[in-house]
């Protein structure tokens, strides 16, 4: 340990606070302790730390305690020292991390990040460690365990049995959760890396997992219930996803979940009949399902001219003040539009203008218009269950017309 | 498990705003909301609130179709309030060949960018380039007045609250009650 490290965990330890402090201005001062009063570094960095903590006014400053803590009561800004197994490992995500993973212990799980500075050991899944001075801190709402170069890692031989707290979907919090969960659906993987991405549930709701392209990984079965143990939860922009790499997943057989539907129902206008809307074709290999591009390109299986026909509208519906993607599937298209599939292939087989023309008549028909859109709320998309046109409301008419009557005659 | 590589900021699409015509007239101030090339310009409306796009159904009362080369059209939608310019050119060829198609008068619901023009003479003026133009019925044209009624009443109660409406504070003279009784006689218009 040199003086300069212990300035540099001093300031991060003020920033997880919110306090920017000068690392020179804190190694000066360790620096006097240290090579003028001979005081040992340790306490020279306890001594640094609670003074400026009181030139902050910081009430209380997360100690750097090498006492033991519970994994499950770890907080954002402490330094920790813990004992925990290994559970999962995933592959870095950049090359400035060595590895990362998930390390839980009975009380609960965390998240770790090796930054590849820390010249860390490589950990082995399934083995226990204990590590000491490590720093909590939180990205993008959830909590990370960080190793730094002033981390000691070592492998124990420890053997408690840790059972993963199973916890509802709608109880999810940004972190480390285990989940029993069906496949419900599969979507489309927008990016490369992916490979696979989809929506998983429970009784009490839905989430959006993802499945990074990694050696090992597999899918999910479209219908199959898991036990997925340790995956990360992340927060992005209010909304909860899960990633299933570093977890596990153990397909259960004989167990049936009846997904709730995080029901949600928005009401405004249809602003958007976006691209993909319309009569669209479909992949017919089994489990497959893709939308083939026009040239009955399935993205997986190639070339397929037995594709089956489906209808959809991919739009947004808005509210004047926040705009919903909103995904209709068949039954509320022709509910919606009063156009039937077999029309639509109908239109689309004898009209000049093909698939186009199934496009505008479905875009016409909803364009402009006002609905009440309830569905499941995939993420980003409300997957809509029931569309109810909506129509004059002469209560609101009167409402209104009260409301401002009656202020512009008090003024 | 991610790096900040993982996460773009998640596209947010801009609300399609619901002005009356009267209003959408007296705006002027107009802005750019960052440095970036892409990012969106923004018409301030005068009750307080950015608008990059907008909802407007009412009637198409006349189309014009104009130019020699660039074919463009340029129609008029009235609410009960006045008139909305709006123009469909080869730039949003969707939205022309939907106008196309449409003969006035008709009640049309348009979703477009409004825009502030400088005309020679220094007048400034408001155009609406139309994403999409299609025809809906007398009932979408109630709902949405009903709507923008509401959405108006919303931005005068938080005016002078809001960092927008502060901002309309700034480059408006604002009379408050103007905009109220704007609404109160659109709505009183309303026949069912």
């Amino acid at each position: 340990m040199d003086l300069s490290e212990a300035a540099q965990r001093i300031s991060r330890k003020f920033e997880s606070q919110k306090v920017k402090i000068d690392p020179a201005e804190a190694e000066k001062k360790l620096r006097t302790l240290v090579e003028d009063f001979g005081v040992n570094l340790t306490e020279a960095e306890k001594t640094v730390s609670e003074n400026l903590a009181r030139d902050h006014n910081l009430a209380s400053m997360p100690a750097a305690s090498s006492e033991m803590r519970e994994i499950g009561s770890l907080l954002p800004g402490e330094w920790a020292t813990v004992e925990g197994k290994i559970v999962g490992v995933a592959k870095p995500a950049s090359a400035a991390i060595s590895q990362s993973g998930t390390i839980a212990d009975a009380t609960g799980a965390i998240q770790f990040t090796a930054w590849e500075r820390a010249k860390a050991p490589q950990m082995e899944e399934g083995q226990w460690y204990r590590i000491e001075s490590a720093v909590v801190d939180e990205y993008r709402g959830t909590p990370k365990l960080n190793f730094h170069s002033g981390t000691t890692i070592t492998a124990i031989e420890k053997e408690v049995p840790i059972m993963p707290q199973m916890v509802r979907i709608s109880d999810l919090r940004p972190g480390v959760a285990s989940v029993k969960v069906k496949m419900v659906q599969e979507w489309e993987a927008r990016h490369e890396r992916i490979l696979q991405t989809g929506i998983v549930g429970d009784e009490s709701g839905t989430i959006k997992f993802t499945i990074w392209k990694e050696e090992g990984m597999e899918r999910l079965e479209p219908g199959m219930v898991y036990n997925i143990f340790y995956a990360a939860v992340d927060e992005y922009q209010g909304r909860l996803s899960i990633t299933l790499n570093g977890a596990k997943c153990f397909p259960d057989e004989e167990a049936e979940i009846t997904v709730g539907t995080g029901a949600a129902t928005v009401t405004g206008a249809i602003v958007n009949v976006g691209p993909g809307s319309g009569l669209v074709k479909r992949c017919p290999v089994e489990g497959c399902n893709r939308v083939l591009s026009k040239r009955n390109y399935c993205p997986v299986h190639e070339v397929q001219d037995n594709f089956r026909y489906d209808i959809r509208i991919k739009g947004v519906l808005d509210d004047g003040t926040t705009a919903h993607n909103i995904l209709m599937q068949k039954d509320v298209v022709e509910a919606v539009t009063g156009l039937s599939l077999d029309e639509a292939v109908t239109i689309a087989q004898e009209s000049p203008l093909g698939l186009d023309d199934v496009f505008y008549k479905i875009r016409d028909a909803v364009m402009g218009r006002y609905f009440a859109c309830s569905g499941s709320d995939l993420g980003d998309t409300l997957l809509v269950k029931e569309c109810r046109p909506l129509s004059f409301d002469t209560d609101r008419h009167t409402e209104l017309l009260n409301q401002i009557g009656g202020e512009s005659h008090a003024e | 498990m991610q790096s900040e590589s993982r996460f773009t900021p998640r596209y947010q699409r801009e609300p399609a705003r619901r002005v009356f015509a009267a209003e959408l007239r007296e705006a002027h101030y107009h802005f750019k909301d960052g440095e970036d090339e892409k990012s969106p310009t923004y018409v301030l409306l005068p009750t307080g609130e950015r608008c990059n796009r907008v909802l407007i159904i009412g009637s198409m009362t006349q189309k014009e179709k104009r130019g020699d080369q660039n074919i463009f059209y340029q129609i008029r939608v009235s609410d009960p309030t006045g008139t909305f310019f709006v123009s469909a050119s080869s730039f949003q060829q969707e939205a022309m060949t939907q106008v196309s198609k449409i003969d006035p008068p008709a009640f049309v619901a348009v979703v477009g960018k409004p825009s502030v023009y400088e005309a020679p003479d220094g007048r400034v003026f408001v155009s609406v380039r139309a994403e999409s133009v299609t025809v809906v019925d007398k009932e979408m044209r109630n709902c949405w007045v009903l709507d923008a009624a509401e959405s108006t009443l919303k931005r005068l109660e938080t005016f002078g609250t809001t960092e927008d409406s502060k901002l309309a504070g700034e480059h408006y003279a604002t009379n408050l009650d103007v905009y109220r009784r704007m609404a109160y006689e659109a709505l009183a218009q309303i026949t069912i």
